[in-house]
């Protein structure tokens, strides 16, 4: 027999890393194991070298993403000016309406450095939820309490001078 | 044959039994008279046997009617089985013809049926529920007419013989006559009843399943039991009742038929003692009484089966009685051709709970105009377009396509002249091409017009128009060639790998692994890393290596076998894990290594691992684990991870495997090597030379680009595509994406090039730039040539439409050119600035 023995055979799997940081978003964490395992089995992996974006503004939305390493950056361009929005960083998760509905997406996400990202289709979405259909509830309620801590933070940050938001709040209220 | 049939949902049972079947009913009928007789004849020999052979002590006279006993039991039992074939073969036709029929009428049903039908419904129905009318349908003329007249036959012969005798001991058939159907009925009462109770207790308990957390939570276990319990009592006690009257229907029959032959000892002994009766006479009494049972037994069973059939079968048409909405066929002529302009009048939709989602709709497009129909969800869009496309039957005012009623029309008249894109298209199983032609073939099909297929021309311009070319390219190149058909191209693809590796092969490596014999490929199998080359022989296919003695020797002598059973249960641990409970959906098993169809073997092997170690488990099943894990790929299946030593360990038993290999059995392999085409791998890998390592959209878009820019070149473009159009879609086309299905069924409709097209959100699954090109179709290919009445969700796309009709709550309430509606400020304007 060779060397090797049982341990070294179990090297970290894909799958357990994607598990693990599905369980530490915010519109996974509430779902019960049994149907997190199939979105971790089912998430893959993007690499984006340095200028490729993860998605571009107008294109249909198509999934979520959850950044593993790499450095990205959110972009809007209005009449042929681009203006930088933010940045987004290993361990945030973007896009999870686009799992929900069909929009378009209003910004660009350019790769700052070799990013690499977890991947999860709409499509793939939808049919593993309808297998689990006691779970959409958890998930509207994550979304919820997700938009309404979003416009909470917003208003307890937000600069006095900035007259022009008022007439546009109240996200939360859609 | 001409003459239309009845429906079958208003045939009788009965109508079954002879009906095509008729030349064999009377061959049965012919068959069952010998066999009747044959039954009869061995009584009247043992009389014979007894009162003439032994009673005159005649050897010879005893040979002849035994020999003549024994002819006529070899004979009723060869008129047994041919009576049983016969029936089979009655029963089995009659089963496929009503299969055949309902399911015809169950497909032509309206629409509206199906909102409140189950498909499993309609699956039990016809795979397992006419399978009992059928039942009855093989037996219904041959058991009783065979049965009653071996009875009649009988009670003749023991009339003949001593009509006193005769009299008294059949004199118990008529009473069971009476009271049996009445037990029968009893017992049917009560089995009714059982079957209701049943119901709730599956109810009660798939409940309280559901709700075990609660139970837990609040250890209400005894009110759970309790509940539980009062089903139990209720259910046990009809149960009881069931069986007590099932088996006093046994008892009753059983009673009246051994009664016979009491009566017989009694009164014949006391004739035969007073010497009025022969004894041989009592042997035939005897066992004619006997001989009775069996027949009166089976027109028993007979009326049992009868009773279900009938049940069944009148259950299972008076639910599917629906009258379709419209005739199928034209009769007497063939499928209008009708002008393309349509006229909407007062048109009224009002659904079976009086909701109304069309509301006096008016419109007119003349032939050529293109309508968009637009307005929030629940406007009643969609509706428009069904009832336009006689999909719904609409409750009030009228739609002419031109000048034609459409709810005047045949099915027939509207599919050749208007084509639909539903909401969600469906795609059947089945290859790309058999989808594509399919709204085609329906109409050839139905109408016999002669008007050809379209050339593989037509075919490829309209994949073009669609934007579905390059996956169907794409399912192409993913083809595996074979060596007998493909030779030519086998060599053209050489040479475009040669051209591709000069071209793009320093651009693409971060995209593909290619081919390197010194390097663990984690995109192929562990196979195909230990052999690294295509059999030539079939016994060393991958498939096969399980059963090859060769590799099997190799995995052993190197000490693999452990270390590949290992990873074989840990793949079958996680993928049963994950994949246990799922639905055979192509998503979740295309990045698993084993099928859906295999994982309850899986399931299974692993049940056994529990109680036993790999090394005890079965042949099969060890050889199952090695399988897996021969297939185990790390690059796919990530639910297992490869180890970095494992790998160099496998790779330095690649170079083992080639130096033995090439000594024992030079001719077994080909390893893959830059100047071979490579037939066990996809045309795509043989162009690489290597696999693809990302399926990010950006990545297959630059690899698509490349290869048809190569496969231009050398003018090979058209012959993938031909190969991808074989490529099957599964089950649902669910091997398809949302915006593949898509393309597809609007590829579908314009092959077909449809007077009158109905879009229905028709391109609501496309990318941006697959809507558009869909768009820019519409306007320079269809329009003036086909109307178009299309429902939009995005209303970037209609600034080019002729007319634009905004919808609300099931009106129209505007209806002009674009900038017209802009103009006027009013809904449309306002539709789009919240846009």
């Amino acid at each position: 027999m060779s060397s090797l023995d049982e341990n070294n055979l179990s090297p970290s799997s894909e799958y357990q890393e994607n598990l693990d940081i599905l369980r530490q978003t915010y519109f996974f964490s509430g779902l019960p194991l049994e149907s997190l395992k199939v979105f971790a089995y089912l998430c893959t992996r993007g690499k984006f070298k340095k200028g490729d974006a993860l998605f571009r503004q107008g294109e249909d939305d198509d999934g979520a993403f959850c950044l593993i390493s790499g450095k990205t950056q959110l972009e809007r361009t209005v009449d042929s000016k681009t203006f930088l929005v933010r940045g987004f960083g290993p361990g945030e998760f973007i896009g999870g309406l686009s799992l929900l509905g069909e929009t378009r997406r209003l910004y660009t996400l350019l790769a700052l450095e070799e990013t690499i990202c977890l991947v999860l289709s709409r499509e793939k979405f939808s049919k593993t939820i309808q297998q689990f259909p006691g779970q959409m509830p958890r998930i509207f309620k994550a979304v919820v309490s997700a938009i309404n801590r979003w416009e909470e933070r917003f208003l307890a940050e937000m600069p006095g001078e900035c007259d022009g938001c008022l007439p546009r709040l109240g996200v939360s209220l859609l | 044959m001409a003459k239309a049939m009845q429906p079958i949902v208003k045939r009788s049972l009965f109508s079954w039994v002879f009906d095509g079947n008729l030349k064999w009913q009377l061959l049965l009928l012919a068959i069952i008279g010998v066999f009747v007789f044959s039954r009869v004849l061995p009584l009247e020999m043992q009389k014979r046997i007894v009162n003439q052979a032994i009673s005159l002590r005649k050897v010879d006279l005893l040979l002849t009617y035994c020999g003549y006993y024994l002819a006529a039991v070899l004979l009723s039992s060869a008129c047994k089985y041919l009576i049983s074939v016969l029936e089979t073969l009655i029963s089995q036709q009659a089963l496929a013809r009503m299969r055949t029929a309902l399911f015809e009428h169950i497909i032509s049903l309206p629409l509206s049926f199906f909102r409140n039908t189950q498909p499993g419904t309609v699956v039990n129905t016809i795979v397992n529920e006419l399978a009992v009318p059928s039942n009855f349908v093989g037996s219904a003329m041959s058991t009783p007419v065979s049965n009653i007249l071996t009875l009649l036959a009988f009670a003749g012969y023991l009339l003949w013989l001593n009509p006193l005798l005769a009299v008294v001991s059949l004199s118990a058939y008529p009473a069971a006559m009476v009271l049996l159907p009445l037990l029968q009925r009893r017992a049917n009462a009560a089995n009714k009843q059982r079957v209701d109770l049943s119901r709730t207790f599956s109810g009660r308990i798939a409940e309280s399943i559901d709700g075990i957390h609660e139970i837990h939570g609040n250890g209400a276990y005894r009110i759970e039991a309790n509940k539980f319990n009062r089903l139990v009592e209720a259910l046990r006690k009809v149960r009881v009742v069931w069986s007590l009257y099932r088996f006093a229907v046994k008892s009753t029959n059983n009673l009246f038929t051994s009664l016979g032959p009491f009566l017989v000892f009694l009164l014949g002994g006391y004739l035969t003692i007073k010497g009025q009766l022969e004894l041989g006479s009592l042997v035939a009494f005897l066992s004619a009484q006997e001989k009775l049972y069996d027949p009166w037994r089976d027109l028993i069973e007979f009326y049992q089966v009868f009773q279900d059939g009938k049940v069944t079968y009148e259950r299972t048409m008076e639910f599917f009685d629906v009258e379709p909405e419209v005739a199928i066929l034209p009769e007497g002529r063939g499928p209008l051709e009708l002008e393309a302009s349509l006229e909407v009048k007062n048109l009224s939709f009002i659904t079976d709970s009086g909701i109304r989602l069309l509301d006096d709709v008016n419109l007119s497009l003349h032939a050529g105009e293109h309508l968009a129909l637009v307005g929030f969800s629940g406007s009643g869009k969609s509706t428009l377009a069904l009832c336009i496309g006689q999909l719904n039957k609409y409750s009030e005012g009228h739609v002419w396509i031109g000048n034609q009623e459409v709810s005047q029309l045949t099915r027939q008249d509207v599919v050749a002249n208007v084509g639909m894109v539903a909401q969600s298209p469906f795609i059947f199983e089945g290859s790309i091409a058999e989808n594509l032609l399919y709204a085609c073939e329906a109409v050839a099909d139905e109408t016999r017009s002669g008007k050809g297929l379209p050339s593989l021309d037509d075919i490829i311009a309209v994949l073009h128009h669609t934007g579905i070319f390059a996956d169907v390219l794409r399912f192409g190149l993913n083809t595996l060639l074979t060596p007998d058909r493909h030779q030519e191209l086998v060599k053209a693809i050489i040479r475009v790998r040669r051209k591709f590796q000069e071209k793009y092969g320093e651009r693409l490596s971060d995209y593909v692994e290619f081919f390197d014999e010194n390097a663990y490929l984690s995109y192929s199998s562990v196979a195909e890393n230990l052999t690294f080359g295509t059999a030539d022989r079939p016994e060393f296919a991958n498939r096969n290596l399980t059963r090859n003695d060769y590799f099997m020797k190799f995995l052993g002598d190197e000490d693999l076998l452990p270390l590949l059973i290992n990873i074989g249960v840990k793949l079958a641990r996680q993928t049963v894990d994950i994949l246990g409970n799922l639905p055979p959906d192509n998503v979740f098993f295309e990045q698993s290594p084993m099928s859906a169809e295999e994982l309850p073997a899986y399931r299974l092997v692993l049940e056994q691992l529990r109680r036993r170690k790999t090394q005890e488990l079965a042949p099969d099943d060890y050889l199952r684990l090695l399988d897996l894990a021969l297939r185990f790929t790390p690059g796919i299946h990530k639910m297992v991870g490869l180890g970095e030593d494992l790998q160099k360990l496998l790779l330095e038993k690649r170079a083992r495997f080639h130096a033995d290999i090439s000594r024992d059995l030079p001719e077994a392999f080909t390893f893959y090597s830059n100047h071979e085409y490579i037939y066990s791998q996809t045309i795509l890998n043989n162009i690489f030379f290597g696999k693809t390592k990302t399926a990010t959209p950006q990545a297959q878009e630059l690899i698509t680009q490349s290869i048809i820019q190569l496969l231009i070149e050398r003018d090979l473009l058209e012959t993938i595509v031909e190969i991808g159009m074989h490529y099957n879609v599964g089950s649902k086309g669910d091997k398809l994406s949302g915006g593949q299905r898509q393309k597809l069924a609007i590829a579908r409709v314009f092959l077909k090039e449809p007077r009158l097209l109905i879009m229905d959100e028709a391109t609501s699954a496309l990318d941006n730039k697959s809507q558009t090109r869909i768009q820019n179709l519409l306007e320079t290919r269809w329009k003036r040539k086909s109307t178009l009445v299309a429902v939009v969700h995005r209303l970037d796309t209609i600034r080019n439409f002729d007319r634009v009709a905004v919808m609300k709550a099931g009106k129209i309430i505007e209806m002009g050119g674009y900038e017209e509606l802009i103009a006027r400020k009013g809904a449309l304007y306002e539709l789009v600035g919240r846009k």
